[in-house]
């Protein structure tokens, strides 16, 4: 297999924000760096989670690679071709589709569902041979009834707004599906409706996800890699199986350790991770973790580990791993 | 058990939508006491949000309550006027929205928000109005509060203006919180972090907490009694345990069933409940489920199922259902 997208060294930073007076201070940052140093790749017909703290930085990574966040290093590959120019990016989106982790917001108030489905289409350029049945057809797909092609966003619950979110990604067919919380929201019967869906047709359309998601319970089974973000960069990556049998680093076995159980006799007394949640402005020095390492050492507090790789196809940073 | 704090009783909603209307919550039945944290699961639109919006009264304009009641101390709010509404939304019920975006203004900053939450706090100044909302921020895991406070909602991650929200209705000191989703854009490390947040504050203050969500889990680990709903009714309620461990209705069994965390096992095609729910806008006479359900009899289809007592605080909607 080859890589559909490769990403090396991706750095993105954002302006620190607030009014004129806080640029004048001097020592204030202007920039946050919020990704750093992120190379990851995605074959081609594979799905790969990603996960990791809220605030980690995988939206703005998704968003990276469509184009659509300022990129500071790095560059990213997509079907063989460097993505630099704007005309570029244009064409990249043309053959990806993003599902977006806000479903309501994400779909324009003013259309209808039925418009909302087809609109690709017309974006794009790709002929149709009539809009209703299209629609009806791509709402069938979902497993939506014929009706809520009538219908408006807000008038969707949060299931169904998800599911036309999946409708209208897989519309036209793409070769990468990045899907940032595609089953938040949704009751675990639809959840694995959806998630057959996108299997079935990877299968089928010979498609490659990417899937960001806080749902381990879901992503174990669906992902054949994982990736683990920690305050913007990788911390861990691997065969999905391997990483969930045996984490190596500290934040993935607390993440590992932290999902609550379907049985209320398993509840647990304590948190698994503890500890100040750092920040990207103040990025703790040395390995970013150790303000909530249980094994931290003298050595952590002065060193950052660097990525290092463990047997063929894992990797972690981690200086005890 | 005491006089409850809330108390939902036969609310049935509707919402138009030009072909007829869409039976959102079909005579549903809820009760929340002091000091207690309730589930509502159940299907993606099976009436969790309406039942949630109905209870701080912010229905959407086309949503039509066709009947029934809620009482809060006692007083039913779907009928009492504007006014007394718009007192009771906040200090005393407060609501966390399943969508964050939809709780801020994208144009303001999220410190001139936190602090305008508390409008209705008396002889407090902004700058320590301000500051409360810091000390929130800070409580439920956001690591730079001051920054946060600085920015515009669109630049948060979607588990900040998660948190975020869940500060804000939290700022307004409610007596019954009404969370619907609070932790689906949250890491599990967060979400822990959270669930033992709302814990501590049940033994905190005497208030109710319902918790509106699809993660079985967080119930499992956060409530005390839960409701499982199904095409707009409520089919069973119970105590966690015997939800989790003896539950009566088959669509309460079909949906623990279908949850991943379950299986150790690599299982790329995940279980599904086959077949469809009825259409909302002509529900069935008979059970809702029947089309799904493995034990359905002609009966089922026939009539509709009795609300069953299994036990003190066990019952199912069904046909079937045995103590
Ligand atoms: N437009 C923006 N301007 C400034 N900062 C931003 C912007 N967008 C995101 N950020 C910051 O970048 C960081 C990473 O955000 P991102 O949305 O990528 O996180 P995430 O990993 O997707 O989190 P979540 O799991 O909560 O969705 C956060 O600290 C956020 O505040
Ligand atoms: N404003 C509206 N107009 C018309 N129909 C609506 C409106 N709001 C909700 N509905 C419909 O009412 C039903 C119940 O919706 P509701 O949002 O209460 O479901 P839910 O249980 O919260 O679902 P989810 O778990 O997916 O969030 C759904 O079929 C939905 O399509
Ligand atoms: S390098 Fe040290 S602090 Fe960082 S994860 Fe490893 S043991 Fe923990
Ligand atoms: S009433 Fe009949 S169809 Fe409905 S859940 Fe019970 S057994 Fe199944
Ligand atoms: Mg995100
Ligand atoms: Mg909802």
């Amino acid at each position: 297999m080859t890589a559909l997208l490769d990403i090396a060294g991706l750095s993105v930073n954002f302006p620190a924000g607030g009014g004129l007076l806080d640029a004048l201070i001097p020592g204030r940052k202007r920039y946050i760096d919020i990704l750093d140093g992120i190379s990851l790749s995605l074959k081609s017909g594979e799905t790969l989670g990603l996960v990791g703290e809220s605030g980690s930085g995988k939206t703005t990574l998704a968003r990276a690679i469509l184009g659509l966040s300022p990129i500071s290093a790095g560059t990213i590959t997509f079907n063989g071709a460097e993505l630099r120019t704007r005309q570029s990016f244009t064409n990249m989106r043309r053959s990806s589709a993003m599902m977006f982790q806000d479903p309501v917001a994400s779909l324009s108030p003013r259309m209808s569902v039925g418009a909302l489905l087809t609109e690709p289409f017309i974006i794009h350029g790709v002929a149709m041979q009539n809009r209703k049945v299209k629609a009806e057809e791509l709402l069938s797909r979902v497993g939506l009834s014929k009706d809520m092609a009538s219908r408006y966003p807000h008038e969707l619950s949060g299931g169904q707004a998800r599911r036309v979110g999946v409708a209208r990604a897989l519309a036209l067919h793409p070769k990468l599906v990045i899907a940032d919380e595609p089953t938040a929201g949704l009751d675990v019967s639809v959840q694995g409706e959806i998630l057959n869906l996108m299997t079935e047709l990877k299968t089928v359309m010979g498609l490659s996800y990417m899937i960001i998601t806080h749902n381990l319970a879901m992503v174990r089974h669906v992902s054949d890699r994982i990736a683990v973000m920690y305050l913007g960069r990788l911390i861990e990556v691997g065969p999905t199986r391997e990483v969930f049998k045996m984490p190596l680093h500290p934040y993935a076995k607390s993440l590992i350790a932290s999902e609550p159980q379907p049985d209320p006799r398993k509840r647990r007394a304590d948190l698994a991770i503890k500890g100040e949640i750092p920040s990207v402005l103040n990025r703790p020095r040395g390995c970013e973790f150790h303000t909530r390492c249980s094994i931290a050492q003298d050595r952590c507090r002065s060193e950052a580990p660097e990525l290092q790789a463990i047997g063929i196809d894992r990797i972690v940073r981690c200086h005890f791993a | 058990m005491s006089e409850a704090l809330l108390r939902v009783e036969n609310l049935s909603i509707g919402y138009d939508a030009g072909i007829g209307q869409i039976q959102a919550l079909r005579a549903a039945n809820l009760e929340a006491h002091g000091g207690e944290v309730i589930g509502i699961v159940g299907e993606s639109g099976c009436g969790k949000s309406t039942l949630a919006a109905a209870l701080i009264n912010l229905l959407a304009p086309n949503a039509h309550v066709n009947s029934g009641a809620i009482y809060y101390k006692g007083a039913d709010i779907l009928t009492m006027d504007k006014e007394s509404q718009r007192h009771l939304r906040g200090p005393e019920i407060a609501m966390v929205f399943q969508d964050p975006m939809t709780t801020f203004n994208p144009v303001i900053t999220m410190g001139d928000q936190l602090v305008d939450f508390q409008h209705h706090i008396e002889g407090v100044s902004n700058t320590e109005k301000r500051r409360r909302a810091g000390e929130l921020l800070a409580r439920v895991g956001i690591p730079d509060p001051e920054l946060c406070l600085r920015r515009y909602p669109h630049e948060l991650s979607g588990g900040m203006r998660q948190r975020a929200s869940i500060a804000a209705a939290l700022l307004m000191t409610p007596n019954v919180l009404v969370a619907d989703e609070p932790t689906t854009a949250l890491d599990v490390t967060m979400e822990a972090q959270i669930i033992h947040l709302l814990r501590e504050l049940r033994t905190d203050y005497q208030g109710a907490i319902i918790v509106v969500t699809h993660h079985l889990g967080v119930v499992a680990e956060l409530c005390d009694r839960v409701y499982v709903m199904y095409a707009g009714q409520v089919v069973e309620q119970g105590l966690v345990d015997d939800i989790y461990h003896a539950p009566k209705h088959p669509y309460t069994r079909a949906l623990i069933a279908c949850d991943p965390a379950h299986f150790e096992e690599h299982t790329p095609i995940l279980p599904t409940i086959t077949g469809r729910v009825p259409s909302l806008l002509h529900p069935p006479v008979g059970c809702s489920f029947a089309d799904r359900c493995d034990l359905a009899i002609s009966r089922c289809r026939e009539m509709a199922p009795p609300w069953v007592r299994i036990s003190e605080t066990q019952f199912a909607l069904c046909h079937e259902a045995r103590p």
